[in-house]
């Protein structure tokens, strides 16, 4: 296969997920818009990273790029082949081209079932590799990402927080898959052991070239790894665009709170924190016009009313009628 | 005379030759001060402040030469005394919000028995007491709120309450453990601002137990930093991020983005936390020390006060490049 450097592995076009709620026995069921219009390309070797708070659709988006759920509208391309009515063999191979890692690697890895097995199982379902390569694939694979070869035969409850995350990761990338969707992978671990698993992260992509899709809400986490950031609020975009353009000038009064809410070892004392009031609203109740409106220190009328549309900016894409206005 | 005064504390868990999870520990605490105790998971940091409040059942064994908070001695303190102390001056808010607080009582109830059992305030009287409580902690509709249990409530809201029932009593010192890793980054930051403005408002002592440094920075006046059971520096904040003087803190600053900005890979420290059952011999650092001399691997050094703080290690950094 051509490798181009400018690849794309992954396209969402408004990719919507709607989840409807039982609410009682006589009652209407009520419609949670988890995720609403998010659109993106991912180029091979890049990293784009979401941010936002719990309930924001950060992992219903993983999800549906996993090809976990079907998204309820919206298409979605991976390497070039459109996911919405491919074939059961289309969608087992497309399934190879994209894994994922979660936030506790202890409860996706099988305590049964020994490091080894584990890992060889990708190659088992996916390849026609005899069993020796199998295992020498996982053996070299196991030496990439810091694991010893006597660590074959032994189970996950033998290993540390970061060890597991390590053969996690492993696991997902044994198959070298095209995208790799990372849901919160560091946030149980430790700052030392995060740092350990970050440059292993970094190192993977640059030998396998995979785009990856880093899901956080660890905002000093996301600057380090991403070169692209989506900020979502109540299942919509907020603001997407170049990482650094992001961190060293937010636009969207949301990503300005965020931004400004991470505490830092040297903050700027002369940079006001912005006191943001309020939570998430109900996603079951979302409140009319920009969802951010209620906590947002700039909200008018208009905002109240009817819903800002993405546009570009200075090299970006931003939510907020008054970009400008704010901004100037 | 300093409100909390903690010398040389050892926790064991099972005969008294058990390796300590907590060991010499010495920890001062004024009146009216945030002090922060940062370490990574197992480093001794929660079992120390459940050590305070007598929270440490067997087989665990707490062992100090002092453990003096108010001018009462809490080890030998029994049952009655105890209660009487915890929980009115000296109380705590956790981690997780949504098991502080019981799930079969109302957020009312909870708030008024601690008003009934430390202040003896009851009826209308504590119930409006709960109320002023509420609103204190900018929880909105306060009066609706008092009659909802904390499954209604969302993990911010919750931790509002576990805070609300942690002052009601006006407490001399407030211990909160990990209160906002639980939290989203904009909830985080309303938290902690609600407890130091508590802090400073009714001058109390605060003990901040995390795992983020940045937090840290922004909040606490000292710090000790946990290494496996030992303090290994104290120091003032800013000097302690500045010129790190041990080399533990030193790797737990590079270890963070932050500090790496445009830096392709971050700087580790190799290995892991060594746990119960393989502590090195010398420094309990020394198998991941980038500075590590032989001596570090033969001996533990002692915690080792120098002008701004102290330190526990043979070859401290940065020792020189203070002002004096």
């Amino acid at each position: 296969m051509s490798t181009t450097p400018t690849q794309t592995v992954l396209t969402a076009r408004d990719l919507t997920r709607h989840y409807s709620v039982s609410r009682g026995l006589f009652q209407p069921s009520a419609e949670v818009r988890a995720l609403n219009g998010v659109s993106f390309e991912l180029e091979a070797g890049k990293t784009l990273a979401v941010v936002g708070e719990s309930g924001c659709g950060k992992s219903t988006l993983a999800r549906a790029l996993t090809l976990i759920e079907e998204p309820s509208s919206g298409s979605l391309k991976i390497a070039g082949q459109e996911v919405a009515g491919a074939s059961k063999a289309q969608r087992k191979s497309l399934r190879r081209d994209v894994q994922m890692i979660f936030q506790n690697p202890y409860a996706s890895l099988n305590p049964r079932q020994k490091i080894g097995d584990q890992l060889a199982e990708p190659l088992l379902i996916n390849t026609q590799l005899s069993r020796s390569e199998r295992r020498e694939k996982v053996q070299a694979m196991m030496q990439q990402v810091g694991l010893r070869p006597e660590h074959y035969q032994r189970y996950p409850h033998m290993f540390s927080g970061g060890q597991r995350q390590r053969i996690a990761l492993a696991r997902a990338m044994i198959l070298q898959p095209k995208v790799l969707v990372a849901d919160e992978p560091t946030s149980a671990l430790d700052v030392s052991i995060q740092a350990q698993v970050l440059n292993l992260f970094m190192d993977l992509q640059e030998e396998f070239n995979t785009g990856y899709v880093f899901i956080s809400h660890n905002l000093s986490v996301v600057r380090h790894v991403a070169d692209d950031v989506l900020v979502m609020y109540l299942g919509r975009p907020a603001e997407m665009g170049p990482s650094e353009l992001i961190y060293q000038r937010p636009l969207h009064p949301y990503t300005k709170a965020l931004l400004s809410a991470t505490p830092a070892i040297h903050a700027d004392p002369n940079k006001p924190k912005i006191k943001i009031v309020g939570e998430l609203p109900n996603p079951l109740n979302p409140p009319s016009g920009c969802a951010f409106h209620k906590r947002c220190p700039h909200a008018t009328e208009l905002c109240e009313q009817s819903l800002p549309e993405l546009r570009l900016i200075d090299s970006r894409q931003v939510a907020c009628h008054h970009v400008e206005v704010i901004n100037s | 005379m300093s409100l909390l005064n903690i010398k040389n504390l050892s926790v064991r868990f099972g005969d008294a030759n058990a390796v300590p999870v907590v060991d010499g520990l010495d920890i001062e605490v004024n009146e009216g001060e945030v002090l922060a105790i940062v370490g990574e998971s197992g480093s001794g940091k929660s079992v120390t402040m459940m050590a305070l409040m007598g929270l440490i059942e067997a087989p665990g064994i707490v062992k100090a030469d002092q453990l003096q908070f108010d001018g009462h001695d809490m080890l030998s303190l029994k049952g009655k005394q105890r209660r009487k102390i915890v929980g009115k001056d000296l109380s705590m808010v956790f981690q997780d919000p949504m098991t502080a607080l019981n799930p079969s009582f109302t957020v009312g109830y909870q708030i008024e028995e601690v008003l009934q059992q430390h202040l003896g305030l009851k009826g209308k009287a504590a119930r409006a007491r709960a109320l002023q409580l509420l609103e204190r902690v900018e929880i909105p509709a306060a009066a609706s709120r008092l009659d909802a249990y904390p499954h209604q409530l969302s993990g911010g809201m919750s931790q509002r309450v576990a805070i609300a029932m942690a002052i009601a009593a006006e407490p001399k010192l407030l211990i909160a453990d990990e209160p906002t890793t639980a939290l989203d980054v904009t909830i985080q930051a309303q938290i902690m601002e609600l407890l130091l403005d508590l802090q400073r408002e009714q001058n109390m002592a605060l003990v901040l137990i995390t795992h983020d440094l940045a937090v840290v920075a922004e909040t606490a006046q000292r710090v000790c930093v946990m290494y496996a059971g030992q303090a290994v520096e104290l120091g003032h904040v800013p000097m302690l991020f500045d010129s790190p003087k041990h080399p533990y803190t030193e790797a737990l600053l590079k270890a963070i983005p932050e500090h790496s900005l445009g830096a392709k890979r971050l700087a580790t420290l190799p290995g892991i936390v060594p746990g119960r059952f393989d502590r090195p011999h010398g420094c309990l650092l020394s198998p991941r020390c980038p500075y590590a001399q032989a001596d570090c691997k033969a001996q533990r050094p002692d915690l080792v006060p120098h002008a701004h703080g102290a330190v526990r290690c043979f070859y401290p950094l940065n020792l020189n490049s203070e002002v004096a």
